[in-house]
């Protein structure tokens, strides 16, 4: 148990229905997550994230794979085994989901009761976590005397007050406005890190995302990589730009590039010298916060390619193979046409050179 | 705050209008299922109000008795007969019937009126007569009026108490009313008169001295009454029947329960009380676990057990029963008050059918629960996320 990870997924397949209603939702799901990671489990409507997330919340019993949550195997697991295991866990609802005809108090106590706590203990409990997240002045109101940020932080309250292991929330921020939403993931996050729970969160809110320490991807009930969401949300939001306000498009694309030469040129860039770049940007150029941060990643990235070429040595990016792939592909572009001038070769063997690579031989046409 | 969170309790608290719809109707119930059963008992207890109030240990009756307003007729030599058995100390004949009772102020309004006779000389009536009494009916044509019955047999209880004589037609015969004892009526009879033996036949002049009605047998003192019934049942022939007390009692209870529809009427609307209450809380409880369904889902997600959520709503049925059960018993105890005064009937209520009618709203009220759980079973914790 002390070295078995919290939650540990193979090869999980779940579907619903039978016969030839059976619908697949999970492919093959793998997932490993320690003790004080916070995961962020996203993913188009469908795709499965829930109910994912139901399993491994042993609210329901796998069908398939291993599905092993805080040492015991959910595979097919009994509803007295699944009962136990959800003692073990903080649940973080959509809405709430605070008892109406609670107080705020009890709320958090009947989470605690489960764990057989009572008495001056229990009130001292109470107290501490609802100090913790700030509803200290409200323990005896009922929740339709909160606004919804207060609610949501009491149903925190009530997932965090038996110190979980785990704790899965489910669109946390969905119905709340965005700085409330800010403050119940940061809290999610502190109070995580503070007791060295594993944190899975599920979310649709791209303006949560930097919390995690990992983000898993489901779509069509598969997993994907990071990098080929975030390119393909990427290139679709581009290319939405392009489309409908090429102008500002040209604008920000235009002002990455001559950041990336100005500002990068020396290589080495610090967190201030950023901090006064947004600045600028904000202020001098007139540019909105949004606009500034998609120029400063769009010459990141400009910056990266180069410094991550230059230190390509001590950074893997483009080990053996990849580099291989990378100069086979700008040949594979230069034929793209059909011909392959002798321009683009020299071009090729330019970046090939600047990038300290081994120019290989172009395949003869 | 100590202790579990009163999670039925406090869900009812929170739906003051719900609760209280609830607690008025379980109310209801608990009234009507009171008035029905405590009418059913006063009818058993008035119907017996003759057979407890003489002092007898064992009754003699003709098989054909069926209940004591319609007696039949056995000849009066069975019952001396016993006289010679071991441990009978003395017997009374005892003669009944009802007879036309003509209102002494308004004498076109006549109405039926038990007549019993006894004779004098025997004993057995001292609980309901007193020594002046006895004495006074061996004058002719002179009776005792129960002054608990109904008013239709007009003031005599006003006439007496204020000190004036009073005489009335019985069966057209004028008879002076000497005084009062005291019994009530019951579903059978509105009221009474006693007098002798002697005065019974004035007023009845077809009956004969021969033929009695009942048989009242007293034992000597530490004699064990089913033993010498024994004994008499061993001697005398089977045209009489030998009855104890609780037996004689018991044959008039029965005949209103079973052989009239009138036991059975108050019986069935118990039960629609029962059914009423059960249907209420039913409806109450549904509601209220519809209306909760996520929340319980959430508190299964929690990792509470079936167990518990079953434990809640059987606690909000438990609750409804108590709040219901007061006010309806407070309710019901006017009206016995009130009741009682207009039919004379003993209508009181009892600890021991207060804690029967309790007993009953709970389960009928935990029935409610029970049924209102196969609601719960939509209960999936999967359905939170």
């Amino acid at each position: 148990m002390s070295t078995e990870l919290p939650i540990a997924l193979d090869d999980v397949s779940f579907s619903f229905g039978k016969g030839a209603l059976r619908k697949q939702i999970l492919f093959d799901i793998a997932a490993h997550i320690d003790g004080g990671e916070i995961i962020i489990l996203t993913g188009p409507s469908g795709s499965g994230k829930t109910t994912l997330l139901t399993l491994i919340g042993a609210l329901r019993s796998a069908q398939q794979g291993s599905v092993r949550v805080l040492g015991k195997q959910l595979l097919n697991a009994s509803e007295r085994t699944l009962m136990k295991v959800r003692r073990q866990i903080g649940y973080i609802f959509q809405t709430h989901n605070l008892l109406d005809s609670l107080t705020l108090h009890q709320n958090v106590q009947m989470a605690l009761q489960l764990g057989g706590v009572k008495g001056r203990e229990a009130n001292e409990r109470i107290a501490t976590v609802l100090d913790r997240v700030g509803l200290s002045d409200h323990a005896h109101k009922y929740p339709r005397e909160l606004s919804g940020g207060q609610k949501q932080r009491a149903g925190i309250a009530r997932a965090l007050v038996n110190r979980p292991q785990i704790v899965l929330a489910d669109e946390p921020t969905a119905s709340l406005d965005k700085q409330s939403g800010r403050d119940v993931v940061d809290l999610i996050q502190d109070l995580a890190r503070e007791d060295g729970s594993a944190v899975i969160l599920v979310t649709h809110d791209n303006r949560i995302l930097d919390v995690a320490d990992r983000i898993l991807h489901l779509e069509d009930g598969r997993m994907k990589s990071l990098s080929e969401v975030v390119s393909e949300g990427t290139s679709r939001m581009l290319n939405l730009l392009e489309k409908h306000d090429p102008n500002s498009a040209n604008y920000l694309a235009t002002f990455a590039f001559a950041l990336a030469r100005v500002a990068y040129a020396d290589s080495e860039v610090s967190d201030s010298e950023r901090d006064e770049m947004r600045r600028i940007l904000h202020e001098v150029a007139k540019l909105e916060p949004g606009e500034v941060e998609f120029i400063m990643e769009l010459s990141m990235m400009q910056k990266r390619a180069r410094s991550g070429l230059d230190n390509r040595l001590r950074n893997p990016a483009l080990d053996e193979e990849r580099a291989r792939h990378f100069l086979d592909s700008l040949y594979a572009m230069a034929r793209a046409d059909g011909v392959t001038t002798s321009e683009e070769i020299v071009e090729i063997e330019a970046i090939a050179a600047e990038f300290g690579l081994r120019a290989p031989v172009p395949a003869a046409d | 705050m100590f202790g579990a969170v009163p999670l039925g309790w406090l869900q009812l608290k929170a739906q003051k209008l719900r609760l209280f719809a609830a607690i008025l109707g379980i109310t209801f119930a608990v009234i009507l299922i009171f008035v029905q059963l405590e009418f059913r008992q006063a009818l058993f207890i008035s119907a017996v109000r003759y057979h407890t109030a003489m002092d007898y240990d064992l009754a003699m009756l003709s098989p054909k008795t069926d209940f004591m307003v319609s007696s039949k007729q056995f000849p009066r030599s069975r019952l001396y007969q016993v006289l010679g058995i071991d441990g009978v100390a003395s017997v009374t004949s005892v003669y009944m019937r009802l007879v036309s009772w003509r209102n002494p102020v308004d004498p076109a309004n006549a109405r039926n009126i038990l007549a019993i006779g006894f004779d004098p000389s025997e004993p057995g009536f001292e609980r309901l007569l007193t020594p002046q009494q006895i004495e006074a009916i061996k004058i002719p044509d002179q009776v005792i009026f129960d002054r608990r019955g109904r008013d239709e047999y007009g003031p005599v209880r006003e006439l007496l108490d204020a000190g004036e004589p009073v005489s009335a037609e019985i069966n057209d015969r004028l008879v002076n009313i000497h005084s009062m004892y005291q019994v009530g009526t019951s579903f059978g009879l509105d009221g009474g008169v006693i007098t002798s033996d002697l005065n019974f036949i004035r007023i009845l002049p077809t009956r004969r001295k021969a033929a009695i009605d009942f048989g009242l047998i007293k034992l000597d003192p530490g004699q064990d009454a089913a033993e010498v019934q024994a004994r008499i049942r061993a001697v005398i022939p089977g045209d009489v029947r030998v009855l104890t007390r609780e037996e004689f009692m018991d044959l008039e209870v029965q005949y209103w329960n079973k052989t009239t529809p009138i036991g059975y009427i108050f019986a069935f609307g118990a039960v629609m009380g029962l059914i009423v209450g059960l249907i209420i809380v039913y409806q109450i409880l549904f509601a209220d676990v519809q209306d909760h369904l996520k929340e319980y889902a959430t508190l299964k997600a929690m990792g509470y057990s079936h167990g518990y959520l079953r434990s809640v709503v059987l606690q909000e049925a438990i609750i409804l029963g108590v709040l219901g059960f007061f006010p309806g018993m407070g309710i019901a105890h006017l009206v016995f008050t009130r009741g009682a005064d207009a039919t004379r009937l003993p209508l009181e209520m009892t600890a021991d059918s207060a804690i029967a009618v309790f007993i009953l709203t709970v389960a009928m009220c935990a029935a409610s629960g029970l049924l209102a759980l196969r609601k719960l079973k939509a209960v999936d914790p999967a359905e939170v996320f």
